[in-house]
């Protein structure tokens, strides 16, 4: 998530308002306050948003929706005459290259922090972890133009940011922190992204570290901006948020000329919505005059388009408005959620209650009848108490997570039996007897289904006890079963039996066999039950496929 | 005031003599010394006696002691066996010389010289052999002048007694007075008595109300399903049909139709549980494509870029139940849809007492024409104040697949306002794809939250690894909040 640190004085300036009027409002456009600290707050804004992750982006959409300024803001961008040209070499390894100069940067020791803290915000959301987008800021007055983004050879060496030393592409991969964890993006390719001036000093390894050379400091005053990437929209949104959170700040932005083709472009996108849409929508009674108005207070350009629609301007810097709805959304926002006149609608329809649920209702009841507890375990479990314990093979058809994240939580359960043999030794300080039961969920083959089981530890547990359950079940369930003697190694010989329905075995029962016990280190006979609930007559077909 | 039989009967015997001690009264009742006392201290509890308990110690004789009962001690029964003067050695053969010899010795009874032992003629009886002689008439004895010289010899030992004499007081005798019932006391009633009408006439054996009774634990639905339970109850009442579906769901239910990108953090392995399984795609899935791809027939622009089959046929478990509602209304698209669905959910999250990698989410879904924004925030109100949550505000939210989308707050007393799930109206790219025309309000919440609130629990884990005991101790009726 993106924690954006706000300092209130610098906000103050940029916002034209009070702290306390930004903290109370700033939730209301869609971000949730972390921190209040003595000289800045910390807030988190929504993954689709990353126009918001800098001061200056909060500050320009609080304006608006503070009504201190309204609409579009305008960006102009003048040519620069500096030129950047791609390897077609890259097209396989990284081939998008978005530019930009910004020049009369006025950066202090704090404004380069937060410069930093966008680009890093902007590598979460934007550039999923570099991959898609990464982006370097450079001391343009450190190097000559024209640009060259090629593709190198992986010998090639320079001085990486925080180092001293040249060091070649494949040992900054190795040595350099930022190498080790980026390294994954590059490694398997041949040649190495790399930007270098018309004197072949290298700018930029993208999307791994920029060259010590051309280092950002307080006492820069031009900059030039590279992102790269493997998504043109997504490098072009990174460029559009630098650029326009600089010109914010007060800076001028020039046009880099990549390829022929003149960036960045800050022009608005224009699209033309239904004001009965938007209005039927929200459930508002709306003219397409007051939906403007209230767009322009989310710094959109906008006016009616007729009676029936509105001509709106979308900011370059929008990238979350791919569809109207995005801006029927932020009509909601200025319109204030806290304003909205909350009403049921009219909709009647009829209750219904899931089959699979009316019978673990069942199961329930009777159980409880019985005197049994319900236990609601886990549906992740391991090898170790679902087979190992219960002396069973493991069930062909076992999920198993491909990453796990515990020893415990390795597979999804296909039987609840094992899962209350485990309740049981949690619970062995607690007074006997104790009778538990679960229903719910197991997985075969990717497909779910329900299940019963019960067990009941105490020193006269025996096969009766677990029969008379089990029989008392089945008759409760409306299933006519036969009964055969059991191979289950779980139980002991003897003293274990397999309900059968329609010829298939669909549970067992018995005396829970004392290996087991001693594996779930209990020390009382436990009666054991387990059915297969898709036998119940009424159980629905299909049960839950993927 | 309800004596017991035994009570009762203490008293009669009590009754001529007024006191007596409770040997006595146990003869009189034919019952043990010990069960007097205690039926005595019943009643004095009722003021109806007084017991007075006196302790004594008295001295018997050791089982040395009692060999040497009606004979003497051993030195007076060797020094009896002889004149005047015997041999030594002869002496030596009486059965008790061991002993006795010593002892007439040391009381200066004898003399020995050339092998010849010679009575010295001061052999009068000391206190400890006038003590033990008492004992041998009376078979104890207080302490006394020589008891100590027995005890240090190990012939008698002390016994403490304690003696209980009760002694009826006014009131007793008032009771005793108006005449006592002392018939057998029944504790069962028989279906003999109940039938024959005997019971009209028989003396049922009282209980002691202020006693606790044994301890019972009823078979007991879990706390965290009785919940579940209610807020199923809260839908039905809203007229809202129950879904359910499978834990395992293919990348294409779980994410693509839900318009989340294939890029999407959220699709990576640090936090969703991949399996190595695969399942085939629905018929239909190149609109979901479209849609991904460029916005297919809507305004949308899509996600630009190449959407991968390979990738929607992984199969993960299910992080939300989100993609059963939207099967739901792929197979039922015409209005109105109004369905619920309660079910576990997985994160890939290291497990801790507030983060579990599986819990319970609500979902719930409404479908008909015209159904707006308004809408939603009318049911989310509804069902908030129905679970018990009045105060309920809406902020701002952000979820992939809804637009607007919604964050529900609730007060909680003590804690303030409370994030409590998600909602919004899913976007046309979601419900396009599936020919559903008309707008979806959507919201959902992780109810584990809500059991925390509720039950009162600072660890999820005991939700799902429960004590007994605190099943047995939670009521099944909360009491109205």
């Amino acid at each position: 998530m993106a924690v954006i640190t706000l300092p209130y004085r610098y906000l103050e300036r940029l916002t034209g308002t009070d702290r306390q009027t930004i903290i109370d409002r700033v939730p209301m456009i869609g971000a949730d306050i972390e921190r209040i600290e003595e000289d800045h707050v910390d807030v988190e804004f929504f993954p689709d948003r990353p126009d918001l992750y800098s001061p200056e982006g909060v500050a320009r959409a609080m304006r608006g929706f503070l009504g201190i300024e309204e609409g579009l803001p305008v960006y102009t961008v003048r040519p620069s005459g500096i030129t950047f040209s791609v390897d077609p070499g890259l097209a396989d390894i990284r081939p998008c290259l978005g530019s930009a100069v910004i020049r009369n940067v006025n950066l202090d020791e704090e404004s380069i922090e937060s410069l930093m803290s966008l680009q890093e915000s902007l590598h979460w959301a934007v550039g999923r972890g570099r991959g898609k987008v990464a982006i370097g800021v450079h001391d343009l007055d450190t190097v000559t133009p024209p640009f060259r983004y090629i593709a190198s050879p992986r010998d090639r060496s320079f001085v990486p940011l925080d180092f001293e030393r040249e060091m070649t592409m494949e040992e900054i991969l190795t040595e350099h922190p930022k190498g080790r964890d980026y390294a994954h993006l590059v490694e398997n390719f041949d040649k190495f992204p790399l930007i270098v001036d018309a004197e072949d000093r290298v700018l930029s390894f993208p999307p791994i570290i920029n060259g010590e050379l051309t280092r950002v400091t307080t006492g820069t005053k031009n900059i030039l901006l590279d992102c790269t990437g493997t998504d043109r929209k997504a490098v072009m949104t990174a460029v559009n948020i630098i650029c326009t959170a600089l010109a914010e700040a007060g800076a001028t932005i020039e046009a880099v000329t990549v390829d022929g083709e003149e960036m960045p472009a800050l022009a608005p996108v224009e699209r033309v919505v239904s004001v009965e849409e938007c209005a039927s929508l929200l459930g508002l009674s709306l003219t397409g005059e007051e939906m403007a108005r209230h767009l322009r207070r989310m710094r959109f350009g906008a006016e009616p388009d007729g009676d029936s629609r509105v001509r709106v301007l979308v900011p370059c810097y929008r990238s979350d408005i791919l569809h109207d709805w995005d801006i029927f959304e932020d009509v909601a926002i200025a319109y204030g959620f806290e304003n909205f006149d909350a009403a049921l609608p009219a909709t009647s329809t009829v209750a219904w209650e899931h089959p699979i649920t009316t019978i673990a209702r069942g199961v329930r009841s009777v159980m409880t009848g019985l005197g049994y507890l319900e236990m609601m375990p886990f549906t992740l479990s391991n090898d170790r108490v679902l087979y190992a314990n219960m002396q069973r093979e493991p069930t062909p058809g076992t999920l198993r997570l491909l990453h796990p994240i515990s020893e415990e939580q390795t597979v999804v359960r296909t039987d609840l039996l094992p899962l209350l043999m485990e309740m049981l030794l949690a619970n062995k300080h607690r007074e006997l007897p104790q009778r538990l039961f679960a229903v719910g969920d197991v997985v075969e083959n990717c497909v779910t289904s329900q299940m019963a089981a019960a067990v009941s530890i105490h020193p006269a547990a025996d096969f009766s006890e677990a029969y008379a359950a089990a029989d008392v079940l089945c008759r409760e369930l409306s299933l006519t079963y036969e009964v055969a003697e059991s191979t289950d190694p779980a139980f002991l010989d003897g003293r274990r039996g397999d309900i059968i329905v329609d010829g298939r075995k669909v549970g067992v029962f018995g005396e829970i066999h004392p290996a087991v016990l001693t594996a779930f280190d209990l020390e009382h006979p436990v009666a054991a039950l387990a059915l297969d609930l898709t036998a119940v007559p009424g159980y629905p077909v299909p049960p839950g496929t993927p | 005031m309800e004596l017991t039989l035994n009570e009762k009967r203490l008293l009669v015997a009590l009754g001529s003599a007024g006191t007596a001690d409770a040997v006595v009264l146990a003869e009189k009742m034919e019952t043990r010394r010990e069960a007097v006392v205690q039926y005595a201290n019943l009643a004095s509890e009722r003021g109806l006696v007084d017991v007075d308990k006196h302790v004594s110690r008295r001295y018997v004789p050791t089982e040395e002691g009692r060999a040497y009962i009606g004979k003497g001690l051993p030195e007076r029964q060797v020094l009896e066996s002889f004149e005047e003067t015997i041999p030594m050695r002869d002496l030596q053969a009486h059965p008790l010389a061991k002993i006795a010899i010593g002892w007439m010795r040391k009381k200066g009874w004898i003399t020995l010289r050339d092998g010849v032992v010679t009575k010295t003629g001061k052999t009068a009886p000391g206190p400890d052999e006038a003590a033990f002689a008492r004992l041998a008439e009376r078979g104890e004895i207080p302490d006394g002048e020589g008891v100590a010289d027995l005890v240090k010899r190990g012939l008698v030992e002390e016994e403490e007694t304690v003696a209980h004499t009760v002694s009826i007081t006014p009131r007793g005798r008032e009771l005793l007075s108006r005449g006592l019932d002392l018939r057998e006391e029944v504790g069962t009633l028989t279906r003999e008595q109940i039938l024959s009408g005997e019971w009209k006439d028989l003396p049922l054996r009282r209980y002691d109300v202020t006693k606790l009774p044994r301890r019972a634990y009823p078979g007991k639905v879990h706390p965290y399903q009785r919940l579940i339970d209610e807020m199923r109850c809260v839908l039905f009442d809203m007229g809202f049909e129950e879904m359910a579906g499978g834990i395992v769901q293919s990348s294409f239910w779980n994410f693509d139709a839900l318009f989340q990108p294939q890029d999407h953090p959220a699709r990576e392995m640090q936090d969703t549980f991949f399996l190595g399984e695969r399942w085939p795609l629905p018929a239909g899935y190149e609109r979901v494509r479209d849609m991904h791809e460029h916005g297919g027939e809507t305004s949308s622009t899509g996600w630009g870029g190449t959407w991968s089959a390979a990738k929607a046929e992984q199969c993960v478990l299910r992080t939300h139940t989100t993609g059963l509602s939207i099967q739901h209304l792929a197979t039922h698209p015409n209005p109105p849809v109004k369905a619920f669905c309660i079910g576990r959910v997985y994160r890939r999250e290291a497990i801790d007492p507030t983060h579990l990698a599986e819990f319970e989410q609500l979902e719930g879904i409404v479908m008909d024409e015209g159904v707006n924004f308004r809408n939603l925030l009318g049911f989310l109100k509804e069902f908030y104040a129905k679970m018990g949550f009045e105060k309920v505000r809406f902020r701002p939210g952000y979820f992939p697949y809804t637009e607007p989308s919604v964050e529900p707050e609730v007060y909680v007393d003590g804690l303030g306002w409370v994030e409590l799930g998600g909602a919004g109206i899913f976007r046309q790219e979601v419900t396009a794809p599936f020919g559903i025309e008309h707008p979806v309000l959507a919201w959902g919440l992780g109810i584990s939250r809500v059991a925390m609130l509720r039950l009162g629990l600072r660890d999820l884990r005991q939700l799902y690894r429960s004590d007994v005991e605190w099943i047995r101790e939670t009521p099944t009726y909360g009491g109205r909040r």
